[in-house]
This record gives C-alpha cells, structure tokens and sequence, in this order.
C-alpha cells in the first residue's frame, strides 16, 4: 500500500526564538515513538499556544492536547481530521507504534493546548 | 551559534514532556483474533439455521424462539463487527508497501473480506460465513509469510 507521507517540520529561527523568549511559545520535549520520522523521541519543539484562539486545527496541523481520559497528561499527534466544532481526529505519524483517537476518540478543541510549530532548535 | 546557546539553555532547563505515546502492545498483531471472531461469525449462522420453529398457537415457544433468534443475530451482528475491525486494523497498521510488493491481491483480499464481514450481517448466509473464514485463513497465511513464520491455522471449533 501507499507509504503515509507528512509535511516535514522546519526548524527554529531568530524570530521563533524571540517569541519563545517573549513567552509567546512554548517549548516541549518529545517522548514516545509515535511520531516517528518527523518526531524523534528526546527532541524539543516550540508550540503557539494561542494558534486556534480565532480558527480551528487545520488537518495535518501538529498539535500538543491533553488525553480525554487522562487529565494533564499531553500528547503530541498529528490532526488526520476535524469536525464542525473544531474537535480532532489525532494521530501518530508511525500508527503501529501509536495510542491515538482509534483508542480514545475525538478530541474536542478545548483539549488541543496548541500548535506545533517548529523543532527547537 | 543559535543552536549552541539553546543547547545550553535546554540542558539547563529542561522542557515538559509531550508524549508521542503508545500504550501498548503496540506492534504486537495476529490474526488470531480476527479467526476467533470469525468463527465466532460461523457458529451463529449455523445455530439460527438449525433453530426449529415453534409449533403455532404455543405462546410460550414462540417468545422463547423469539429471544434466541435475537440473541443469536445479536451476537452474529457483532462477532461479524469486530471480525471486521480486527482486520482493518492488520490491514491498515500491520502491512507495509514491501508487502504489497510481495503479495499484490493484499488489498484486494481484505477488502473482500470487509465485504464478507459485512454480508455476514445482513444475512444468515453459512456459505459467506465460510467464505469470511477463508479469507480469514488467507490472510493468517500472508501475514506469518512476512514474518517468516510457519504458524499453523488451528481453529476453537
């Protein structure tokens, strides 16, 4: 079958590293396997808190949420769908080694803490 | 010189973690489970064909009837569901384009095998309650070929 392909990830810029320093990102560090290739486990990535505040996740958009059944304990996928409401369909990018909404369903906007937007650094 | 500094700065002060997380046993698929379901699929159909009708004017025999008719294509109803999810599930996370290569009728057979998943519901068919086991079995063989693994196609029943 078709190999799945994702958008790359770029990396950080003097701009995103000013806005991290202004506290308009926030820095995560990656664990877990599931986003393997375009996340490797260990590595940093910069996030927009505030990306969806006007307009819902676009598809293939990455993004860090909250589990539905697990309060404070965040997730980084990919969006593979979203409904009217702005509630995602998330995925990993490598689905056999990933827990995502086949297990734990949609995951409604209020969960999604942001956008990834670039590999720190 | 950037990403020097942010090297400092992140073994200084480490990020939260986000989890790109399974919780396992990811990776871990047979198709077993799907031939449990299946079977599963088979034995309803053969029940509700084999289940006499009551003589007529007997209440009590035919509410009877009636309950285990239902349960019966309840539970046909839903093996023949979850024969299905399981064999979406080695379709679309197990096989990789190196199998497709290797067997080319791979999409072909599992999309039948939804089929039969599906038409094992609508009706109470044992020839495609049989057929689903077949290509049930099928796939077993395909997919402990790619593991190079010679596992036997044992059934419960």
């Amino acid at each position: 079958m078709e190999q799945d392909t994702f958008p790359t990830l770029r990396h950080a810029t003097w701009v995103d590293v000013g806005l991290w320093l202004w506290r308009r990102r926030r820095r995560f560090r990656v664990e877990g396997r599931s986003m393997l290739p375009t996340l490797e486990p260990g590595k940093e990535v910069l996030i927009n808190p505030r990306a969806y505040a006007q307009q819902p996740p676009q598809g293939q958009d990455l993004v860090v949420a909250e589990h539905p059944q697990r309060p404070g304990f965040r997730l980084i996928k990919r969006v593979a769908a979203v409904d009217g409401e702005g509630a995602c369909d998330l995925r990993g990018d490598n689905p056999e080694e990933s827990t995502d909404s086949r297990q734990f369903g949609w995951v409604k906007q209020d969960s999604i803490l942001g956008q990834v937007i670039c590999h720190f650094p | 010189m950037l990403n020097h500094a942010i090297s400092q700065l992140q073994n200084w002060f480490p990020a939260p973690a986000v989890h790109a997380h399974c919780d396992g046993p990811c990776g871990v698929y047979d198709p077993s489970s799907a031939r449990v379901a299946a079977e599963a699929v088979v034995s309803m159909t053969k029940k509700l064909m084999d289940l006499e009708v009551p003589p007529a004017g007997d209440k009590a025999a035919l509410i009877k009837y009636n309950n285990t008719f239902s349960r019966f294509v309840a539970i046909k109803e839903e093996q023949a569901q979850l024969t299905k999810d399981e064999l979406l599930i080695l379709w679309t996370d197990y096989f990789k384009p190196v199998h497709l290569e290797a067997y080319p009728d791979l999409h072909d057979t599992f999309w039948k095998a939804a089929k039969l998943c599906s038409a094992c519901k609508v009706e109470v068919s044992t020839q495609h309650a049989q057929e689903l086991m077949a290509a049930v079995e099928k796939i077993h063989g395909i997919f402990w070929a790619t593991k190079s693994r010679d596992i036997a196609w044992v059934t419960a029943s």
